[in-house]
């Protein structure tokens, strides 16, 4: 059952269409990750799902009922914040006893929720600090503690992790994905980084201009993206793209020649194909020395653990192949390259996967 | 929250969009009710304010005075009577004659000040507390305090001038000197307004172009004339219209120390008002008076401003 | 520039010593002044020549302690700028929390006539302003003293200025935990507002303790002046004073308690200044 029920949404600013039409179901339990670029709408989204956004149309449901009518108080969720909007001057114990003691919570149960979910974050020691007093991931906790002790139907993070710096960030990935696990709620978190969408999320929602790309698993989106868009901006490095010059056929397989000359053989049916120009998308992953597309190094990027090799071909385009890390390869060496056809996508002009 | 129940009550009867426009409820959206957060100030505002200064602007053009009654509008005549009165233009010329003698002092001064005194140095921050210090003097204790200074005789400058065998002037009865020594405690009074700004106005300047002069071996002379003075030329033009509309105000300083004289030399246009309005009790005519002094500041300001944008530009 | 200094520190001394000579000639008045204070009358009639030379006393300050009319214009400047304080501080934050972060038809029209109030000098309105109080029959009276004072912009601009500078985020959040506006305001937003409504409120206090023109006009009869006007009132006939002294006590009397403010306060009596003068 679809827990978070969004309906042809939409949002104009004045004359800017920022979301269109927009409908999704997320069901109850799920870590949605809305992932896409700064201004594709993601946190307007999330803003009118929390009731802090007017809709321009269209309808919310929660758990059955309609919330877009409610104030947001109402709603039955709780936001963690970008800046974590702690209230400075309270103690992190009031912070979290100001929403329950608006609806008239007992000071018993109140300081019992507060306990339980100061232990579950481990703040016990912090509860009766300023939040002026507390590193950035503690008050990071201490925002998502505010959140917790409210219960609510659907979690909301809007890019909550923006601020914490690197270490910082990935440990309180794995403890959002674990928090997720022990609690059980629906959770939608908002960000532009595809690191924390991959890691945490049970589905990514992939938005561009205001519309949803792709909904899916990670592995899903990493592995099967619907656009070109979505192939791009998903993974590190980037997916190549090039031009497909033209499309012969090999026993019902496209076999599409490259501008160099060079061709790749796909595992996507003739038959599927628009006539239309046509780009070949292939990871770095997909791509190893020893074929036989001629290329040039141009720039090395050493990553430990891999290398990855941005390379010259023949008609000049770029392309970037992974490597070990401790290849032997020099700038303006030429190599050899393989490009494995079996995991190449096929995108058509108006920018979608084309399949099988 | 009772405006959100009446949008959950309401919602029954009216399309989607009309009533989800009016149930969210971020901070931003347009309420009625909001404006009650405005409403006492705006009372205030409009009554101690707004209605006064149209009901000055009447008055200007009425024959009225506490003691004669209403006798109705005369038009123009109060303005034609201010042109015609000898006293009224020189008070209009010793303002405008100190204000040019105050405006400059403040933003030279002040802006000396500001550039000697802005650092971190303990021995700055107790200057910079001695020249503000003055300004939070009431104006009667300013001018006790100076007319003690300039008595006659035993007064602390007749005091200094005997030391050096210089004779006692009395710049209070002199009626070249009192304009002047009015300005002089006015600039020692608030010294530290126009000080205070351009202080406010060098902490903004960043200190990495500073940094960029020095590696590109700039004097100190080619710093202050090419990065701090083009930097708070803002700052310049609004202490200088600040001043302006502060000095052209000028009252107490001259009441208490001169009282205008001698001989008119330093009664000043407020002065007038005051005089007119309050002891002759000519209200038509000091509400006449009024305007004139507010239009002049106006039109003083708006010069001045306009100037200062023009030399950016 | 207080991180980086280049040039020779000779022309930082000289400098120094400049501006330094310059406050002892600004600050000598005062000291002056005070000094006198403490000498005999008799003396003064003679010579004011030798400030640190004895002989010294305090009739000068017993006399202003014996006379009952300070005391009670001291406690009418004190109402006078007690009240206006407290009812500027809690109309300007609500006036500036409205105008900063809340929404209703024609807000944007009445904050342009509240930044053009600005413009108007008490010049201008004080002769109308003093016949309707006086219609009213309300000169002589507190509330006289205290309410068109509050009509001035400044307080508004200041909070609006400091309310618009807080995270939206923070209301937002509260908004979430089912706050009210008010509440909002009232819980979140207010609290964090104490170092303007500190600024404000001791920028106002002394304004009003140092008003002049409106009190002069208002108040009339002398059981209802300020110190400002007490003081002034008494400045009659001065080359001839025998009083020199007492006069100087006078000044010193009045001006300690506005000085010991601006000692505990300076820096935000300074910020409120740097704040409002460039608007």
């Amino acid at each position: 059952m679809a827990e978070v029920s969004l309906r042809q949404l939409s949002k104009r600013f004045g004359p800017t269409q920022v979301i269109g039409d927009l409908s999704l179901d997320i069901p109850s339990g799920e870590f949605a990750v809305f992932l896409g670029p700064s201004g594709c709408g993601k946190s307007t989204l999330l803003r009118m799902i929390a009731g802090l956004e007017p809709l321009s149309g269209g309808e919310i449901h929660l758990g059955g009922a309609r919330i877009d009518i409610l104030p947001p108080g109402d709603r039955g969720v709780a936001m963690v914040f970008q800046q974590y909007a702690l209230y400075p001057h309270m103690t992190v114990r009031q912070n979290m006893a100001f929403g329950l003691r608006n609806i008239g919570t007992p000071t018993d149960e109140i300081s019992r929720k507060i306990a339980d979910a100061a232990e579950m974050l481990e703040i016990t020691p912090l509860l009766e600090r300023k939040p002026a007093q507390l590193s950035g991931g503690q008050r990071q906790r201490v925002a998502i503690g505010r959140a917790i002790v409210k219960q609510p139907r659907a979690f909301l993070f809007d890019e909550p992790l923006s601020n914490l710096d690197a270490t910082l960030r990935s440990r309180t990935r794995i403890e959002l994905a674990r928090l997720h696990q022990r609690i059980r709620s629906t959770m939608i978190f908002v960000t532009h980084d595809q690191v924390e969408a991959m890691t945490m999320a049970t589905r990514i929602v992939v938005m561009n201009r205001g519309q949803i790309e792709q909904v899916g698993t990670p592995m899903d989106v990493y592995r099967r993206p619907q656009t070109r868009f979505v192939a791009g901006f998903v993974g590190t490095p980037a997916m190549n793209f090039l031009t497909v010059a033209a499309v012969s056929d090999e026993a019902g397989f496209a076999r599409v020649s490259l501008p160099d000359g060079s061709t790749v053989t796909t595992v996507i049916p003739t038959k599927a194909l628009p006539s239309a120009a046509l780009t070949l998308g292939v990871r770095a992953e997909n791509i190893q020395p020893g074929g036989g597309i001629p290329a040039r190094v141009d720039v090395i990027e050493r990553l430990g653990e891999r290398t990855l090799i941005y390379a010259n071909l023949r008609d000049g385009s770029t392309i970037v192949y992974d490597e070990t890390g401790d290849v032997q390869v020099s700038i303006g060496e030429n190599v050899q390259l393989a490009i494995d056809g079996s995991n190449a996508h096929l995108f058509g002009a108006d920018g979608r996967a084309i399949r099988g | 929250m009772a405006p959100t129940r009446i949008c959950l009550v309401r919602t029954g009867g009216q399309s989607v969009a009309e009533a989800t426009q009016s149930a969210a409820a971020g901070i931003g959206i347009p309420r009625l009710a909001n404006a009650l957060f405005v409403l006492p100030y705006m009372l205030i505002l409009l009554v101690m304010l707004i209605i006064p200064l149209g009901l000055g602007i009447w008055l200007a053009f009425q024959d009225y005075d506490m003691l004669g009654g209403w006798n109705g509008s005369v038009g123009l005549e109060n303005f034609q009577n201010l042109l015609d009165d000898r006293i009224f233009r020189g008070t209009v010329r010793n303002t405008m004659l100190f204000v040019l003698m105050t405006t400059p002092a403040f933003v030279i001064l002040g802006l000396a000040l500001a550039l000697a005194l802005n650092d971190r140095l303990r021995r700055s921050a107790m200057l910079r507390a001695i020249f503000f210090g003055s300004s939070v003097l009431s104006v009667t204790i300013v001018t006790l305090v100076w007319r003690l200074v300039y008595l006659p005789d035993r007064g602390m400058l007749a005091n200094i001038l005997g030391t050096v065998g210089l004779h006692s002037i009395d710049p209070v009865t002199s009626e070249t000197w009192a304009l002047p020594a009015i300005a002089v405690v006015t600039v020692w009074w608030i010294i530290g307004l126009p000080m205070t700004l351009f202080l406010a106005a060098l902490q903004q300047i960043p200190a990495d172009l500073y940094e960029a002069a020095a590696l590109d071996h700039a004097s100190r002379w080619r710093t202050l004339m090419s990065i701090t003075l083009p930097s708070i030329r803002r700052t310049i033009v609004v202490v200088a219209v600040v001043e302006v509309i502060l000095q052209f105000q000028l009252f107490g300083q001259a009441l208490l120390i001169t009282g205008g004289g001698p001989n008119n030399t330093s009664r000043p246009m407020v002065q007038f008002i005051y005089e007119a309005g309050f002891r002759d009790l000519q209200l038509g005519f000091a509400a006449a008076a009024s305007q004139v002094l507010f239009a002049l500041m106006l039109i003083a300001a708006l010069a001045q401003a306009w100037v200062g944008r023009k030399r950016e530009g | 520039m207080q991180t980086y200094r280049r040039g020779s520190s000779f022309t930082d001394r000289a400098l120094f010593i400049a501006v330094a000579l310059l406050a002892i000639i600004w600050i000598a008045p005062i000291i002056w002044v005070v000094g006198l204070s403490f000498k005999p009358n008799e003396v003064l009639m003679r010579t004011t020549g030798g400030i640190a030379a004895p002989p010294f006393t305090l009739k000068n300050y017993t006399d202003i302690l014996a006379s009952s009319s300070v005391f009670g214009w001291m406690l009418n400047s004190a109402i006078v700028a007690i009240g206006q304080t407290v009812l500027t501080l809690v109309i300007a934050s609500l006036a500036g929390y409205g105008f900063a972060r809340t929404n209703f038809l024609g807000r944007n029209a009445l904050f342009v006539i509240v930044l053009a109030a600005l413009a108007v000098p008490e010049q201008a309105i004080i002769v109308p302003l003093h016949t309707m109080f006086a219609m009213f029959d309300l000169h002589n009276t507190y509330v006289a003293l205290i309410v068109p004072r509050v009509a001035f912009p400044f307080g508004v601009l200041l909070m609006t200025q400091y309310f618009r500078a807080i995270s939206p985020e923070i209301e937002e959040a509260a908004l979430l935990d089912r706050a009210s506006r008010f509440k909002i305001f009232w819980r979140i937003v207010l609290p964090l507002s104490v170092p303007a409504q500190v600024t404000l409120g001791i920028y106002t206090f002394l304004h009003a303790w140092n008003d002049y023109f409106w009190p002069l006009v208002s108040a009339t009869r002398p059981e209802m002046y300020t110190l400002t006007i007490g003081l002034a009132s008494m400045q009659t006939n001065f080359a001839q004073t025998e009083g020199i002294g007492f006069l100087m006590a006078q000044a010193v009397f009045a001006g300690l308690p506005v000085l010991i403010l601006y000692l505990f306060f300076q820096r935000y009596i300074v910020s409120a200044v740097a704040g409002g003068g460039s608007k």
